[in-house]
């Protein structure tokens, strides 16, 4: 029996969800952090999409946020130009990092002890959150505003793109750019699989895959529309992409065939991610909304219940 | 005919009285560390521990009662960028996020209802 995929509405937002992450697998699941245009980054659990908590204190619109490994803090990106950090548990604000200007992406490194940032001023800033006083290291060379910054290869690169049309690779100690990729256009996302180092651009109606270390290009795959993000599964079967026709599409990563396009969204998706034990993607849109789907439809896990076929199939 | 994939429920929302982060939920018992710095450290003096919470409370009522008896009295906010502003005060909310002001003088005019942001607001002061 043909089961049709059921997304999960998670509402709350008020204006369009621009950026979303997923923490690691914790003692207590895993969880879902949202940015929005309300200012009001909110965390929800993982696999059932239910509401934890709403991070208040930003002055402006929340371009980025993300979460540490084990989701005991938070750090989100804003248009009040500061980025906080956050006790994930309590929802208290940590600590305000003051910049001069629009920060649109923020990232932990895996032991949590420090923050990037990227934004509008063009420059990457490393926060020791040790150290909170003390002055971040800065990293200049992008000529346009950064859209997304984050460590890679166990921390000791970073990797960052920007309106410029480039993508940049830069050594995390000595702060020196590695290399460089230019594209036609500017690069709408960035997506890092430490496990596998593989890159996940999307650029134009394209998503690309590339080395994270050496940079070298993968594949290449072209969907049907303008994409604005896009994410590779953990087990490196399937990507999903969605964009700027209100639809999510699955693929298969290795035959790069199209398999499946979702409607729901009212409006472009800005974002998308599957959760760290690839059973469900959660996508963000202009609508205001998160949704989350189901990696292979008809299966039993959080709130999806599947039925027992058979005669006197019964009502759940 | 393919039938839609069932579900439980719906994902649970936002609650519109709280910024949520119940401290009963297991993860929060586990995880916050007591916010009494004395009580954090890895050896703590139960003497010390006993002195920093009395002292704790004490400054706790102290500012409670302090809101309480702001309510409907003349209060002048110190602000940053050297804003002072005056108004009569109604309410703070839970969080302590927001006070609520009626016939806020400001440079362009009286409001007659505000909401100011505790945040912005370095001290205040009122007649007892």
């Amino acid at each position: 029996m043909a089961m049709r995929q059921t997304p999960l509405t998670c509402s709350g937002h008020t204006r369009p969800v621009v950026d979303l992450a997923f923490s690691g697998i914790t003692p207590y699941g895993y969880f879902l952090i949202s940015a929005c245009k309300d200012g009001k980054p909110m965390l929800r659990q993982g696999d059932t999409g239910d509401w934890i908590g709403t991070f208040l204190g930003h002055k402006g619109a929340v371009w980025g946020a993300t979460l540490n490994t084990d989701a005991t803090k938070a750090a989100t990106a804003a248009a009040d130009f500061t980025a906080k950090v956050w006790d994930a548990v309590s929802g208290d604000e940590v600590l305000s990092l003051a910049h001069k200007h629009i920060v649109k992406s923020v990232n932990f490194t895996q032991d949590s002890n420090c923050l990037l940032t990227g934004g509008n001023d063009k420059l990457l800033r490393i926060y020791d959150l040790s150290k909170p006083d003390a002055a971040p290291q800065e990293i200049a060379g992008h000529s346009s505003a950064i859209k997304k910054s984050l460590w890679c290869n166990n921390d000791s690169q970073i990797l960052s793109a920007a309106e410029d049309k480039t993508v940049r690779l830069w050594d995390s100690r000595s702060m020196e750019e590695v290399k460089t990729l230019t594209f036609d256009t500017s690069v709408s996302s960035m997506e890092y699989l430490a496990d596998g180092e593989i890159l996940v651009i999307t650029y134009g109606k394209t998503i690309a895959f590339y080395n994270a270390l050496s940079l070298d290009l993968i594949k290449t795959v072209e969907a049907p529309a303008p994409i604005n993000s896009a994410s590779l599964h953990p087990e490196k079967d399937f990507f999903v992409a969605g964009g700027d026709d209100f639809k999510l599409y699955k693929f298969d990563y290795s035959t790069k065939e199209e398999l499946e396009s979702y409607k729901g969204h009212f409006g472009p998706v800005h974002c998308v991610r599957f959760s760290p034990d690839g059973e469900l993607y959660a996508s963000g849109s202009e609508d205001g909304t998160l949704r989350l789907w189901q990696t292979a439809v008809g299966k039993t896990y959080g709130l999806w219940k599947c039925v027992l076929p058979g005669p006197g199939n019964r009502e759940l | 005919m393919a039938t839609p994939v069932p579900v439980l429920r719906l994902p649970k929302g936002p609650d519109p009285n709280s910024r949520g982060f119940d401290p009963n939920s297991p993860r929060f018992i586990a995880l916050c560390r007591t916010s009494i710095p004395t009580s954090a450290a890895a050896e703590s003096d139960p003497q010390q521990l006993q002195e920093e919470q009395h002292a704790r409370s004490v400054l706790r009522e102290r500012f409670l009662r302090c809101l309480l008896a702001m309510s409907n009295k003349k209060v002048r906010f110190h602000m940053h960028e050297k804003v002072n502003v005056e108004a009569t005060f109604g309410a703070s909310d839970i969080d302590v996020l927001n006070f609520q002001v009626s016939d806020l003088h400001t440079p362009i005019g009286v409001q007659k209802e505000a909401l100011i942001r505790s945040q912005d607001v370095i001290s205040f002061t009122f007649d007892v």
